[in-house]
């Protein structure tokens, strides 16, 4: 008998515990009443305009992100990694925050920003021209469609980047020897071979914009519209109607089930496009006299997405009135002081923050690597099953995990409603695919050869884990932990539902400023969130020896 | 020093079968070649004895010890065995000497500055003294290949299995290495088992070749047995060049295909029975057909046009139409040559070198 076995079992199972719980939960309380099962909550839910309303909300929202996120990330993607753009570094980095930066942040700035009454941009436009008007109105379904897209956009750029990258010159050359004009090598060439990427890329800017809160609850519940997932979370005002919530969900978790079958559909014939690949050099397309005005636009863009937010967050925090110039007089250190000593509820959500973070991060990456490391290996019969679960959480919105969580986990014999469990189960849970999938990639590095010969020398299988596994392991696995912290003290979308005010996280906190109207201690927070997320994003490219959007430099 | 035995050794992967009814005996201090294209079977075979793997059916036996069968399985740190890889996997966070120290570790008898002094020897013996502090990826493939070897060889296993361990070298080094792991096995004496693909390299280095074909042991002898007496045609192609003719027996000693008969290196053959016969290219005498010829006995004699010749350096290839048969035979010559394309020429092929291949495979 095999000592390790028990090892890989009970990972196992706590794994299809976590996930099968809460779905299993839902699916139940959806359909079930105190005279039985029943279709009634569904009926309930669907025949309402006002959740129809929602509904339909929702889909022209993820529907104009996705294209919104295609249109922005497959040009930068393009001109990052096939021509001679000048500064390619910077907006490669730039981006990179972007993808990090939470986007309920950057909703927040943008209400600084493109408020209709006091919107610094809008102040600007009236200064300059003398009307009376706002120029933009960030409260609007084009505006919650553009703060959600430029945090979005990354997501698109990632995956067609990465694909250019694989796609060696010599397959465009060998169509240009043949005699194709540059023209017709990209459109017979190069963009079918992207096709695939660029397709499910926007699948998951879609899946993105399906599953987000925090944009919806700032920008479009002020302008008295709701999305499927804020609706979700007003079922959860007094008096809850878990029922109505699970029915609500149901449809959200079939959208993002369907769309990732789609996607992996896309991506599982995307081999051809990394034939040759390896070892094929890649010359850069001069841009000429277009190399300017480029990287003008690829910087509007990030301008957008970081220096205007960042920079209206770090005016907000620094001043008295956040709308007014940023004068000797305005200039203050109180919303620090105020935020850190005086607001009572900052000191306890940081250290929970903490708290989870670091506890999510370390169990969340053991647990994961044990995952990836039987299936990798194939330890057990099952170990297919293990991927599959490992990964499901992805078609899990935040919403939807924390209505199931909520159900499971306010009854016997597992009360963890209103403890820090209840929020640390729905973090392990929510960042397992993340997790996984860094994982994965880590062991797939590791040759099984290297444990063979550990074992055939007298070493025995968990000491070979321990001796030669693991070190080898190692930064894969830091890089894990690094990525889930990150993932953790952002979430807001289940923390939101989950919270008791003994339990609430700095991403709570904020929200919870924001109907205050406390726009100086929210943006001292978002510094405050944003240089974790930024500390553990370089941690983590140390760690890993390159850039973690997956290129290497 | 015992020796390996595989009994009826069968091992499914899903539906298929990697390795079905395989059966061999490696003697004490032997070193026995599994020789086969890839998917044969034979790293397959190589993993089951080492323990990564459970048979279906079938035991591995070494000495009176039985290690794997279908119901329990020695797992391999408990085997006493030392394997050498395709990719060497040496462990590139640990140095020279601590790679080559690892098995002793598990040693009880062996005391840490024994096994210091034991590292120091094997390093010396593999040319690799003052190496002990460099890390694998500061060395060379050959070196690296070197390191793997005094690895598997400093816990002086009872048996000792190589999987393809010369794959990733260059030609040169490869030949080299060749020699060092005879010359290895010599002064150590390990009972091996050695997987390639290669037979050059399964000839010079191995007491006996195993020929494996789907799964299955088609053949097993040394060098020169399978070389002279290959039993089945896949054998005769595999090992060596060949000329094979389909045809029938005509006579327990004959075998016809077309207007061609043959005498052939048997007398037993079943008349009507379908027959494969082989014939080495370098065992044809070609002479132009103007010559004088001395048919004698046991000799066949043909006459055909050449249809192309290469020079080859130290050798001439002809390609040779066999006169009234569609048959085409390579013939192997001293250079320089002695005709060229489109001549007329006689073909004497012994009936000694004529061998019939009766199995099917």
């Amino acid at each position: 008998m095999d000592r390790s076995i028990p090892v890989w079992v009970a990972a196992a199972l706590a794994l299809v515990v976590l996930m099968a719980l809460p779905l299993g939960w839902i699916g139940w309380v959806s359909v079930s009443s105190e005279s039985g099962p029943t279709l009634a909550h569904y009926a309930t839910v669907f025949q309402d305009p006002q959740l129809q309303k929602a509904l339909w909300n929702t889909v022209v929202m993820a529907f104009w992100v996705g294209l919104a996120s295609v249109a922005l990330g497959a040009p930068m993607a393009w001109l990052t990694a096939r021509t001679d753009l000048p500064g390619q570094t910077l907006i490669r980095g730039l981006i990179m925050a972007s993808f990090v930066t939470p986007p309920f942040l950057g909703a927040f700035a943008w209400v600084m920003l493109a408020g209709p009454n006091a919107g610094l941009l809008n102040k600007l436009y009236r200064n300059l021209s003398g009307a009376d008007d706002a120029l933009v109105n960030i409260f609007t379904m084009p505006g919650l469609i553009f703060v959600v897209a430029i945090y979005t956009f990354p997501y698109v750029y990632i995956m067609i980047a990465n694909t250019l990258a694989l796609i060696a010159s010599d397959l465009e050359e060998a169509a240009a020897i043949l005699g194709a004009g540059r023209l017709r090598v990209a459109a017979t060439v190069t963009l079918p071979m992207v096709a695939p990427a660029i397709l499910s890329g926007f699948i998951l800017a879609v899946l993105q914009a399906l599953a987000l809160f925090g944009s919806p609850a700032i920008l479009a519940l002020p302008a008295g519209f709701h999305t499927i997932t804020t609706q979700i979370w007003s079922f959860f005002h007094y008096p809850p109607k878990v029922e109505m919530a699970a029915a609500f969900s149901i449809p959200l978790l079939l959208a993002t089930a369907l769309l990732l079958q789609v996607q992996k559909r896309l991506l599982g014939r995307r081999g051809y496009a990394s034939i040759g690949g390896k070892g094929g050099r890649r010359r850069a397309i001069p841009l000429g006299l277009w190399r300017y005005p480029a990287l003008g636009g690829c910087l509007a863009l990030l301008a957008c997405a970081i220096f205007l937010p960042y920079g209206v967050l770090a005016k907000a925090a620094l001043s008295r009135a956040w709308a007014q110039p940023l004068t000797w007089d305005n200039l203050t250190l109180a919303n620090f002081t105020f935020t850190f000593f005086e607001y009572s509820a900052t000191q306890s959500a940081v250290l929970n923050t903490l708290e989870l973070g670091v506890m999510t991060a370390t169990v969340g990456a053991g647990l994961a690597a044990l995952l990836a490391y039987v299936t990798n290996r194939r330890l057990i019969i099952g170990h297919q099953v293990l991927a599959f679960l490992a990964l499901a959480p992805i078609v899990i919105p935040g919403v939807v995990l924390a209505v199931g969580l909520f159900i499971a986990y306010t009854r016997p014999p597992l009360l963890l409603y209103g403890t820090l469990w209840i929020l640390f189960v729905a973090y392990v849970t929510k960042e397992m695919p993340v997790g996984y999938s860094q994982a994965d990639a880590t062991f797939k590095g590791v040759h099984p050869e290297l444990e063979d010969a550990g074992r055939i020398l007298g070493a025995g299988r968990l000491r070979v884990l321990g001796e030669i596994t693991a070190p080898l392991a190692r930064s894969g696995i830091i890089a894990t932990w690094c990525f889930i912290f990150i993932g953790v003290i952002r979430e807001l979308s289940a923390s939101i539902i989950l919270f008791t005010p003994a339990t609430k996280v700095i991403s709570v906190v904020i929200f919870d400023l924001k109907e205050e109207g406390q726009f100086g201690p929210i943006a001292v927070l978002g510094l405050f969130m944003l240089a974790m997320t930024f500390g553990t994003v370089v941690l983590m490219q140390r760690v890993l020896g390159r850039d973690f959007m997956g290129a290497k430099e | 020093m015992p020796g390996v035995i595989v009994k009826e050794l069968t091992k499914r992967y899903g539906e298929v079968a990697a390795v079905e009814g395989l059966s061999l005996e490696v003697k004490p201090r032997e070193l026995v070649a599994l020789l086969g294209p890839s998917g044969c079977g034979k790293t397959t075979t190589l993993r089951v004895v080492a323990g990564f793997l459970r048979p279906e059916a079938g035991e591995i036996w070494v000495g009176d010890r039985c290690l794997s069968s279908p119901s329990a399985v020695v797992p391999p740190e408990r085997r006493r065995m030392a394997m050498i890889f395709q990719s060497y996997a040496l462990w590139p966070h640990m140095t020279v000497a601590q790679n080559v120290a690892y098995g002793l570790r598990f040693k009880q008898e062996v005391s840490r500055a024994e096994r210091e002094r034991r590292v120091r020897e094997i390093l010396k013996v593999v040319h690799l003294e003052g190496f002990e502090s460099r890390y694998p990826g500061e060395l060379s493939g050959g070196q690296q290949q070197r390191v793997a070897v005094a690895r598997s060889l400093v816990v002086e296993p009872e048996i000792l299995l190589l999987d393809e361990p010369l794959s990733n070298l260059d030609a040169n080094l490869r030949e080299e290495m060749r020699f060092e792991i005879r010359r290895l096995h010599e002064a150590f004496g390990i009972t091996t088992l050695y997987v390639t693909h290669d037979q050059a390299e399964a000839m010079v280095i191995s007491d006996r070749i195993a020929v494996l074909y789907r799964g299955r042991l088609v053949q097993i002898g040394t060098a020169h047995q399978l070389f002279e007496q290959p039993r089945t045609r896949f054998v005769a192609d595999f090992i060596g060049k060949t000329n094979l003719i389909d045809g029938v027996a005509a006579a327990p000693d004959r075998v016809a295909r077309g207007g061609l008969s043959l005498r052939v290196a048997s007398a037993s053959l079943k008349p009507g029975a379908a027959v494969t016969v082989s014939i080495r290219p370098h065992e044809i005498a070609l002479a132009p057909a103007s010559s004088p010829r001395t048919p004698g006995e046991g000799v066949n004699v043909l006459r055909g046009t050449v249809q192309r010749t290469s020079y080859l350096g130290d050798a001439i290839d002809y390609q040779v139409q066999v006169d009234g048969s569609d048959v085409v035979l390579r013939v192997a010559g001293p250079p320089p040559a002695a005709v060229r394309a489109g001549q007329e020429v006689t073909l004497t092929l012994p009936a000694a070198a004529c061998v019939p291949l009766t199995d099917s495979d």
